[in-house]
C-alpha cells in the first residue's frame, strides 16, 4: 500500500499543485509574449523577478513565525525595514551616521539588529497568550516607521537615503567590470551586455542564492523534531507544554528566525533599488505578505514562495492593466479590492492554501524501515 | 467503614506524587483549601467528588499550568512548587487532557513522535552538526511509536492524518503519546469522557496493563464504575478540600461521601 501511495504521489499532481503549475505557466507566458511583442524589457522583467525573490524571503520568514508556530507578526515592514535602513545606513554615501561600509558588512549589521529587536519584542510578549504579540507587532511597526521618519540626524527622513551600492559593488571581479561589458574573441565583439541588464542579472542571481540558503535552513529545521514541536505549538501550546516542551524557547526562536529572514530581504531590497525613504515601511507590506503567506499554504515552505511571485504579479499585473488603458479605475484601488476577493476566496475555497504543507513531516531517512513492511 | 480515613492519607512508603497545603483561590472562590495528599508509586490513585470540587484546579497546580497561593509540590522527593511545567515532566509527571485538541497537520506517528523527552534534534544547532545522531533517534522513537501504538491496537492508524481520528481513538493516541515520555506518574484528566462503552472498557484493560508492569497513575474520573474498577485508593474532594481516602468499595459506601454527592449535611 505504501508503495502504491508513493507512486501517486510522485506521479500525480494534487490539485493545489496543478492550479499552481498552471499559474506558473500562464504567467510565464504572458511574459514571453510581453516580452517579445516589446511591452515589456528584458531588464525590467530581471527586476520584477528580483522584487519577487524578495518578497519570496519576507513571507518565508513569516511562515516560520506563523505557519510553524502560529506566532501573530503583524510586524514584517518594521524587521523588513530594519534590514533595510541598517545596511543602506551602513553603505549609502549619504548616510548621517557611518557610511561606506561594505554590503557585506550591512548584511551582516541588519540581520543583526533584526535578531535583537526581535528578542527585546519577544520577551514581553511570548510569554503570554498569541494575542500579545499581534497586539505589540502591530505596535512596533508603526515605532519603527515613526523613528526612521522623524530621527533626521540618524535615518535621514523623509528625504531618504541615495547612493547606496549595490551590493556586489566592491566585490573583486562583479564590481570592477567594465560597462557595457563586452565580450571579444580576437577582434571581434562577440557579445555585448548593458550595464542595466547585466546588473538585473546579478541581482536575480543574488536573491536566488539568498532564497536558496533560506530554503534550505528552512528545510531542515522544520522537517525536524524542531519544527514538530512547533507545529503542537500551533495547534495547543498547553499540549506541547504537557510533553515537556519549553515552548517559549521554541516560539522565541520562530520569532528571531523569522524576523531574520525578513531583515535579509530588506537588505537586499536597499541594494536592489539603491533608494530608501520611510515610505517603504509602510504597513500594506505586511499585509501583502500576510496574504503570500495564506495564499501559498500557511506552513508550507514552496507555499511561500508560490505567495511571494502571486504579490509581484498582482501588483504589476493590476499596473500594466492600467498602462495599457484597458481599466477605467485607480489601479491602487483595484488592487486592494483585488487582495479582499482574493482573501474572502480562500477562506470561502481553499482553507489551507494553494500549496499546503505535507501530511506528514518526518526527518528524512527516518522511516524507511517502517516502508519496508 | 473503618478503612476510610478522614482526610487524605500522608506518610507513605514511596510517594512518587505529594502535595502539603495547597491553596487557590480565583478572586473570592477558593478553589484549592488546603490540600494535603499522596501518591504512593505503583498505585492506580483515583481522584473523585462532585462538579466543583476542585478537581481539575488540583491538577493544574500539581502539573505546574497554576502557581499555587500557598503550599508545596514535590514530585520524586523533588520540590516542583512554581516551576514550570516543562520542569515537572522532567521530574517525571506527565499529564493529560480532558479534551485533547487534535494536532492540525500532523499523522498519528508524528504526533506520537512529540512525546520523548531530551531529544537531539529539537535544538537547531544539532540539526546541522549531527544530524546522524537526530536521524538515529528519530528512528528509535519511530520505532518505539509503532509499538505502543500496536499495543493500544490502533497500529493501522499510525500514517493516517490526526484530525481523521474520532474523540476515543484521540484519547488513546493521547495515553500511547504520554507513556512515549517514559513518565514516573501519569496523570489522566477523565480519560473516558466521551468515550464509548467499549473503548473505554478496552482503555480500561490498558491501564490495568501499563499498570501491572509498574506504571503509577493517578486519574481523574467521573464514571464511576470505571474508576472503581481501577483506582486504589480512592481520594474524594468536596469544596476545595480532601474529604476522605480510602479503597473503592469502602469509599462508595460511605456516608460523608454519599452526603457530598448528594449535597446532604456536610
Amino acid at each position: 500500500m505504501s508503495t502504491a501511495s508513493l507512486t501517486d504521489r510522485i506521479g500525480s499532481f494534487s490539485r493545489g499543485e496543478q492550479v499552481a503549475t498552471a499559474g506558473v505557466g500562464l504567467l510565464a507566458a504572458v511574459l514571453l509574449v510581453g516580452v517579445v511583442v516589446g511591452w515589456i524589457t528584458v531588464t525590467y522583467l530581471l527586476y520584477l523577478v528580483a522584487l519577487a525573490g524578495m518578497y519570496v524571503l519576507l513571507s518565508m520568514g513569516l511562515n516560520v513565525q506563523w505557519g510553524y508556530g502560529g506566532l501573530i507578526n503583524f510586524s514584517v515592514a518594521a524587521f523588513f525595514g530594519v534590514g533595510a535602513y541598517g545596511s543602506a545606513l551602513l553603505t549609502a554615501d549619504s548616510s548621517p551616521v557611518a557610511g561606506g561600509f561594505s554590503p557585506v558588512v550591512g548584511l551582516v549589521a541588519g540581520l543583526l539588529v533584526a535578531a535583537v529587536l526581535a528578542v527585546i519584542i519577544g520577551i514581553p510578549t511570548l510569554q503570554l497568550r498569541d494575542d500579545y504579540l499581534a497586539i505589540a507587532s502591530l505596535g512596533l511597526a508603526e515605532v519603527v516607521r515613526m523613528i526612521v521618519l522623524n530621527e533626521r540626524e540618524i535615518t535621514a527622513g523623509s528625504a531618504g537615503l541615495t547612493g547606496i551600492p549595490l551590493f556586489f559593488a566592491d566585490w573583486p571581479v562583479l564590481g570592477s567590470l567594465e560597462y557595457p561589458f563586452v565580450l571579444y574573441v580576437g577582434d571581434t565583439a562577440l557579445f555585448t551586455m548593458e550595464r542595466s541588464l547585466l546588473i538585473a542579472e546579478l541581482n536575480v542571481l543574488l536573491v536566488v542564492v539568498f532564497i536558496a540558503v533560506v530554503y534550505l535552513f528552512l528545510r531542515r529545521i522544520h522537517l525536524s523534531p524542531w519544527g514538530r514541536v512547533l507545529r503542537t505549538i500551533r495547534t495547543d501550546e498547553d499540549l506541547a507544554k504537557s510533553l515537556g516542551k519549553d515552548t517559549y524557547r521554541f516560539k522565541m526562536q520562530a520569532f528571531v528566525i523569522g524576523s531574520v529572514i525578513m531583515a535579509l530581504a530588506g537588505v537586499f531590497y536597499t541594494h536592489l533599488v539603491l533608494y530608501l525613504n520611510p515610505q517603504d515601511l509602510a504597513p500594506v507590506l505586511t499585509f501583502y505578505v500576510w496574504i503570500a503567506v495564506i495564499l501559498g499554504g500557511s506552513g508550507s515552505d514552496r507555499g511561500a514562495i508560490f505567495g511571494g511571485f502571486t504579490i509581484i504579479a498582482l501588483q504589476q499585473g493590476t499596473r500594466f492593466l492600467n498602462a495599457a488603458g484597458t481599466i477605467p479605475v485607480d489601479p491602487a484601488a483595484l488592487r486592494l479590492m483585488i487582495v479582499g476577493v482574493l482573501i474572502i476566496a480562500i477562506v470561502r475555497v481553499r482553507q489551507e492554501g494553494i500549496l499546503p504543507p505535507e501530511k506528514e513531516l518526518i526527518w528524512p531517512g527516518s522511516t524507511e524501515g517502517s516502508a519496508d513492511e | 467503614m473503618s478503612n476510610v480515613t478522614q482526610g487524605a492519607v500522608l506518610g507513605k512508603d514511596d510517594p512518587v506524587l505529594r502535595t502539603d497545603g495547597l491553596k487557590k483561590s480565583f478572586g473570592g472562590l477558593t478553589a484549592t483549601d488546603d490540600v494535603s495528599f499522596e501518591v504512593e508509586r505503583g498505585t492506580i490513585t483515583g481522584l473523585i467528588g462532585p462538579n466543583g470540587a476542585g478537581k481539575s484546579t488540583l491538577f493544574n497546580l500539581v502539573s505546574g499550568f497554576y502557581e499555587p497561593d500557598e503550599g508545596s509540590v514535590s514530585v520524586n522527593g523533588t520540590d516542583v512548587t512554581d516551576h514550570e511545567p516543562h520542569e515537572i515532566v522532567g521530574e517525571g509527571m506527565v499529564r493529560t487532557f480532558q479534551t485533547p485538541r487534535k494536532p492540525e497537520g500532523m499523522s498519528v506517528r508524528e504526533a506520537m513522535l512529540v512525546g520523548p523527552q531530551g531529544q537531539t534534534g529539537e535544538s537547531i544547532l544539532p540539526l546541522f552538526t549531527s544530524s546522524s545522531t537526530v536521524r538515529r533517534e528519530e528512528r528509535q522513537s519511530l520505532e518505539r511509536a509503532e509499538e505502543m501504538l500496536e499495543r493500544f491496537e490502533i497500529a493501522d492508524l499510525a500514517t493516517q492524518s490526526a484530525t481523521d481520528l474520532s474523540g476515543g481513538q484521540m484519547k488513546l493516541v493521547e495515553l500511547a503519546r504520554a507513556m512515549m515520555s517514559d513518565p514516573d506518574l501519569l496523570l489522566l484528566d477523565e480519560p473516558v469522557a466521551g468515550v464509548n462503552p467499549v473503548l473505554a472498557q478496552k482503555l480500561a484493560g490498558f491501564i490495568e496493563e501499563l499498570h501491572a508492569e509498574g506504571q503509577s497513575f493517578l486519574i481523574i474520573e467521573h464514571d464511576m464504575s470505571f474508576i472503581m474498577r481501577l483506582a486504589d485508593p480512592i481520594i474524594v474532594l468536596n469544596q476545595g478540600s480532601v474529604l476522605v481516602e480510602g479503597p473503592p468499595d469502602a469509599v462508595r459506601s460511605d456516608d460523608r461521601v454519599v452526603d457530598a454527592y448528594l449535597g446532604g449535611p456536610a
